[in-house]
């Protein structure tokens, strides 16, 4: 009795470990399946009440954690605050000469029509996954509200991510710090290009590969998507939508590369509201 | 554990409550910069209380859960989980448990035991991007906070499961202590 209960045992064990490798053998990589589709359906609205239910509970846990932060912050905003000023009065300068210039070259005149043809629309973040491996949120919008995969998903600080699939009511947006992101950049104001890559584990570090060592590019530079295309292919994302500032410029000598270290503007481990810009060009 | 259809519904309670408490809560706050996973604790309390098949089982469906509901591939979650809850359910089956401080700490180190999973499965399907050693800290501050929150669920857990629970060796003797056998 004892042995066939044991026997029993280790058959269901051994059912449950080769279908979790058939499952992740048959999805890995692939489009978001029918089961996968259905369940979050289902689910959704109970997402969303229990965002709504837990938003009090979790205002109250990141007073507590952004109170430790606040700390070692405010030294460093005064700082930020003072070097601020001193970019601004040269920002409004440097507005008023790319304007002419733009009007004189007329740059970059197909970007800005592909920019202004999306149509944002406002979300909540609903879900959030558990582990750092990958980072990924689900948002309260769907087909239903015009968004489509590859839409680019924005906060008010700037670009957060990519829708990743799509439901009726609900999406999955991939994060900018997820292992699967890529995005092309350029540095302002030099517009040297590059490819963002996440720091898996470190939410507010990316790496901006593949910039030459002879280019000159200092602490403090933002950087935004570049929006290239060429030859019936395109972006992402479209062009001009704020990714991070630089905070490390280091030289790799065996390949005559520099990587360029960058603090997301959006704070991405806090996301609550977003806004995926929908209605953009046919990919 | 004695698993009847109303068990079992209960059990199916447990894990969509606890899968969306995750999501919607723990997954979004943080602190000291990482967010606490109560999933691997979760699993690890199951295991404990009804032994290594309810573990095994119940790490599974809570990771098929998650793997559906953010639409990632599916059975890495599962694959972990599941062997996180059975690892939790044959301790339970080999030794008894006589200190309030094994049920956190299980929690501690299988959550350890989780992290290190989840790593593993990741190396396995290829990593593309460049890993910051804060991942390290990261699996840690997720065992502690583990540690402390495994204590409130696996009384939690036990409460909703009490009617199918085996009757524990200290409340039995206390009974037969009060009858006078």
């Amino acid at each position: 009795m004892y042995r066939k209960q044991v026997r029993r045992r280790r058959a269901v064990l051994a059912f449950l470990v080769i279908s979790s490798f058939v499952l992740l053998t048959i999805t890995y990589g692939q489009e978001s399946g029918g089961l996968q589709r259905g369940v979050s359906t289902i689910f959704s609205p109970l997402q969303v009440g229990a965002d709504r239910a837990l938003k009090p509970a979790r205002d109250l846990t990141g007073w507590f954690d952004k109170t430790f932060d606040a700390r070692g912050e405010n030294s460093r905003l005064k700082e930020e605050l003072a070097e601020t000023r001193e970019l601004a009065v040269g920002a409004q300068a440097a507005l008023q000469e790319n304007e002419q210039l733009r009007k004189l070259l007329d740059l970059d005149r197909e970007s800005a029509i592909a920019a202004s043809d999306y149509e944002p629309v406002t979300g909540r973040v609903l879900a959030r996954t558990p582990t750092v491996w990958h980072s990924a949120v689900t948002i309260d919008l769907g087909s239903g509200d015009g968004v489509h995969v590859d839409d680019p998903v924005m906060s008010g600080d700037g670009l957060v991510g990519r829708v990743a699939s799509v439901q009726g009511g609900s999406s999955q947006v991939t994060l900018i710090t997820d292992d699967a992101s890529a995005i092309s950049a350029k540095v302002l104001p030099s517009g040297v290009q590059g490819v963002i890559r996440p720091d898996l584990g470190d939410p507010e570090d990316l790496i901006l590969d593949y910039i030459d060592a002879t280019e000159n590019i200092g602490v403090g530079q933002a950087v935004v998507t570049s929006g290239w295309s060429a030859q019936g292919l395109s972006s992402l994302f479209p062009p001009n939508l704020p990714v991070g500032e630089v905070t490390r410029a280091s030289i790799v000598e065996q390949e005559a590369s520099q990587q360029v270290r960058l603090r997301p503007y959006s704070d991405l481990a806090n996301l609550d509201m977003v806004q995926v810009l929908t209605g953009g060009p046919e990919r | 554990m004695i698993v009847t259809p109303r068990i079992f519904a209960r059990l199916a309670a447990i894990v969509i409550v606890g899968v969306l408490l995750q999501l919607s809560f723990f997954s979004r706050v943080a602190l000291f910069h990482t967010s606490p996973d109560v999933l691997p604790a979760l699993v690890v309390s199951l295991g404990l209380l009804g032994g290594s098949m309810t573990g095994a089982v119940s790490g599974f469906s809570i990771g098929l859960l998650v793997d559906c509901l953010l639409v990632e591939a599916l059975g890495a979650t599962s694959l972990v989980l599941l062997s996180t809850g059975y690892l939790a359910g044959l301790f339970r089956e080999r030794f008894e448990i006589h200190s309030a401080l094994v049920p956190p700490l299980a929690c501690m180190g299988l959550t350890l035991f989780a992290e290190i999973g989840h790593a593993a499965v990741q190396v396995m399907l290829g990593i593309d991007s460049q890993v910051s050693l804060l991942i390290v800290r990261d699996m840690l501050l997720k065992s502690v906070y583990a540690f402390f929150l495994g204590w409130p669920i696996y009384l939690a857990v036990r409460r909703v499961l009490r009617p199918a629970l085996v009757e524990e060796p200290q409340a039995r003797r206390r009974r037969s202590t009060a009858l006078g056998t």
